[in-house]
């Protein structure tokens, strides 16, 4: 008798030691992982460089705002050297590790696309703050972008060049998937609005010497050129330009959008039209704070690269805290899906909730006297 | 009536053509003396640009200044180069050892181990990205022939092709240091019997080479305007296929075989869409090693 109850003492003080032992593991902060795949060497390295730096100074806000609490959020970035092998394995990796709720990344389209799918199969949230390729998020419910596509952007440009009373226009754009989006969309617009295309010329990345292309398009006399690429192209594209005497105004994609390019280029760039969703001067004081923050950590002021890995953090982050601490991937991208009027530095980013893309509102810069500044 | 555009694309593609020559010369020396292809000389070419940069920033001497102490740096750094990649390769004295190919094709991937660690060094203390040369400095002033134009760097780059070449001739076959270095090349086992001290020529050939493969690297990056530690990969590959074509241990070979490359791929922009041009490079590869494995002014050599 007493040593039944002795034995149904000992099971009790056994199972409330267990549920002792638990509480203390339940009252533990949460580890969230958020990964980060970008390029940190190679060609692309510079931009894989912006992102980090805007990362985490959007980490830092979080975290002085409060952050999340009952959990401890870190990012966790993987160099994937824009390159879709290396991507693919570092997606894996992210896949398998449990504690990532979600993953932001690649730079380009080519590489989002190519992880695209592992994270689609495995059913892992990933917002790209730069892949633009229309159908990078046609993959799966698990794709987001935070930057508005060539399909959106080409249309506006190919509409201003017309309304600046351009004809006859020839395209020059890098041989990628990114490129060949953009040249095309913004081609099939130009068309629809009455203009013609003397031809769409593609160089592959890494072509620094344009003299031949340029030589082409001079012979099809163009009165506008319409530019695809990036801004170390797009510089030494710009001095070509100037040293083989080809007038035609030059307009470009907002991917040339860089103050690198006012200093390689130096006077040659003068003159060159293009669109942009984040202008540095622009007076709103999230967007100032956000320019004097990034200038004092990093000494340079920041790109709408910046500002686009910026927002693109942001946005994930506000989805976490939306959620709160018991977070997973299903949750997130749930989430994620229903981001609306995120007030982000590169403009209001709100989600179609049917298509997922980002909607946002360009504006029109001008270059003069090395400068850039936002024609009305 | 002569199509004035495509005269222009002609000069375009001297004037790239004599770009991948300057690193061919480099790049054909060490290979046509020792037989190993060194990795490592894209990256010799932008220590050479980074260097210019350098002076330019710290000291700004005239050009000329510029070209003979990137000269000077391109030396110390082949020598370093050869200390590291190369030498160890070389200590064994059996007769084995010296007659071993696999000793010799290891520095393959000990050169292009060092070219990796030398760009991602670059990489950390530069950063990225592209850099700027000051203005003051640039060769691109363009000069203009009615609807032609050239700009001031290609006539620089073409007397200093024309220079190379002309002193490496000179060097090869007329002073003491030369002659051992074609004993070097013609058989390494055979000059170290006869007493000439293969080390020594081997040294010198890679500071000849780097020094030139340096001086490629700060006028082309004077020419561009801007340097970036990546810049060394894609003229370094045209450069070997440059080689390849010429025949593996002709250096005007590779050079008339390196104009041939830049004006064909000038050209072909005019019927290819011009993302296609590699293709015609690489085309000209297959073909040389289908075709002409000699190369098409190379002399047979014994591939011991």
């Amino acid at each position: 008798m007493i040593r039944n109850s002795l034995r149904a003492l000992a099971l009790m003080a056994l199972a409330a030691g267990v549920a002792l032992g638990s509480l203390p593991a339940a009252a533990q902060t949460r580890k969230i992982v958020l990964g980060y795949e970008l390029p940190l060497s190679g060609d692309s390295s510079h931009y894989g460089e912006v992102f980090r730096n805007a990362a985490d100074l959007m980490l830092e806000d979080f975290k002085a705002s409060g952050g999340l609490p009952g959990a401890d959020i870190v990012i966790r970035y993987e160099d994937s050297k824009n390159d879709a092998r290396e991507a693919r394995n570092i997606a894996q990796m992210f896949v398998d590790d449990k504690s990532v709720v979600g993953v932001l990344g690649d730079f380009s389209s080519t590489v989002s696309m190519a992880v695209g799918e592992i994270y689609a199969k495995a059913g892992m949230p990933q917002l790209s703050q730069t892949a633009s390729h229309p159908d990078f998020i046609k993959i799966s419910k698990w794709q987001f972008r935070n930057v508005t596509t060539q399909a959106y952007e080409g249309p506006f440009n190919a509409a201003w060049m017309r309304e600046q009373g351009h004809a006859k226009v020839a395209v020059v754009a890098i041989q990628n998937d990114w490129g060949l989006s953009a040249a095309e969309s913004f081609a099939n617009a130009f068309k629809a609005k009455g203009g013609s295309i003397t031809s769409i010329e593609y160089f592959n990345p890494g072509v620094r010497d344009f003299r031949s292309i340029l030589t082409k398009i001079n012979r099809a006399a163009p009165d506008g050129i319409y530019l695809c690429m990036f801004y170390e192209e797009g510089a030494s594209f710009l001095e070509q330009r100037q040293q083989l005497r080809v007038a035609a105004p030059v307009f470009a994609a907002s991917s040339l959008y860089n103050e690198q390019l006012l200093q390689l280029a130096g006077s040659a760039v003068d003159g060159l039209m293009l669109s942009s969703t984040f202008v540095p001067t622009n007076p709103d004081p999230r967007v100032q704070s956000f320019v004097t923050r990034y200038t004092e950590k990093y000494g340079q002021t920041p790109s709408q690269f910046a500002g686009q890995a910026f927002d693109a953090v942001g946005i994930v982050l506000a989805a976490i805290k939306k959620v709160g601490p018991t977070v997973t991937r299903d949750t997130l991208r749930d989430a994620l899906a229903g981001t609306a009027d995120y007030p982000g530095v590169t403009g209001v980013t709100t989600f179609d909730p049917q298509t997922r893309e980002p909607a946002k509102t360009l504006a029109r810069m001008i270059v003069t006297n090395g400068k850039y500044s936002v024609i009305r | 009536m002569i199509d004035i555009y495509f005269v222009q694309q002609i000069i375009n593609g001297l004037s790239i053509g004599l770009v991948y020559a300057l690193i061919a010369i480099g790049f054909t020396l060490i290979f046509g003396v020792l037989n190993v292809v060194n990795f490592a000389h894209g990256e010799v070419y932008t220590i050479g640009a980074f260097a210019g940069l350098m002076l330019i920033t710290w000291i700004a001497p005239p050009v000329l200044a510029i070209v003979l102490m990137v000269l000077a740096a391109g030396a110390f750094v082949g020598i370093g180069l050869e200390r590291l990649a190369f030498r160890p390769f070389r200590r064994f004295r059996d007769e084995a050892s010296l007659k071993s190919r696999a000793m010799r094709e290891a520095t393959l991937l000990s050169s292009l181990a060092v070219s990796i660690t030398a760009r991602e060094v670059m990489n950390l203390a530069f950063g990225s990205q592209m850099q700027t040369i000051p203005h003051a400095y640039l060769l691109q002033r363009p000069i203009v022939f009615g609807q032609l134009s050239i700009t001031v760097g290609d006539l620089v780059i073409f007397v200093a092709s024309a220079l190379m070449l002309a002193s490496l001739q000179f060097m090869l076959f007329r002073t003491r240091i030369g002659l051992s270095i074609r004993a070097v090349s013609n058989s390494p086992l055979g000059a170290r019997y006869v007493g000439i001290d293969t080390d020594r020529a081997i040294v010198a050939t890679f500071a000849i080479g780097s020094m030139l493969g340096a001086a490629a690297g700060i006028l082309v990056g004077l020419y561009d305007g801007m340097i970036t530690p990546q810049m060394g990969f894609a003229p370094g590959i045209k450069a070997f296929v440059a080689m390849v074509m010429g025949g593996l241990s002709s250096i005007p070979g590779a050079v008339i075989c390196a104009l041939i490359l830049g004006v064909s791929e000038s050209v072909a922009t005019e019927f290819l869409a011009s993302g296609w041009k590699d293709l015609v490079s690489y085309s000209f590869l297959i073909v040389t090693l289908v075709f002409f494995p000699q190369g098409l002014f190379g002399v047979g050599r014994e591939r011991a």
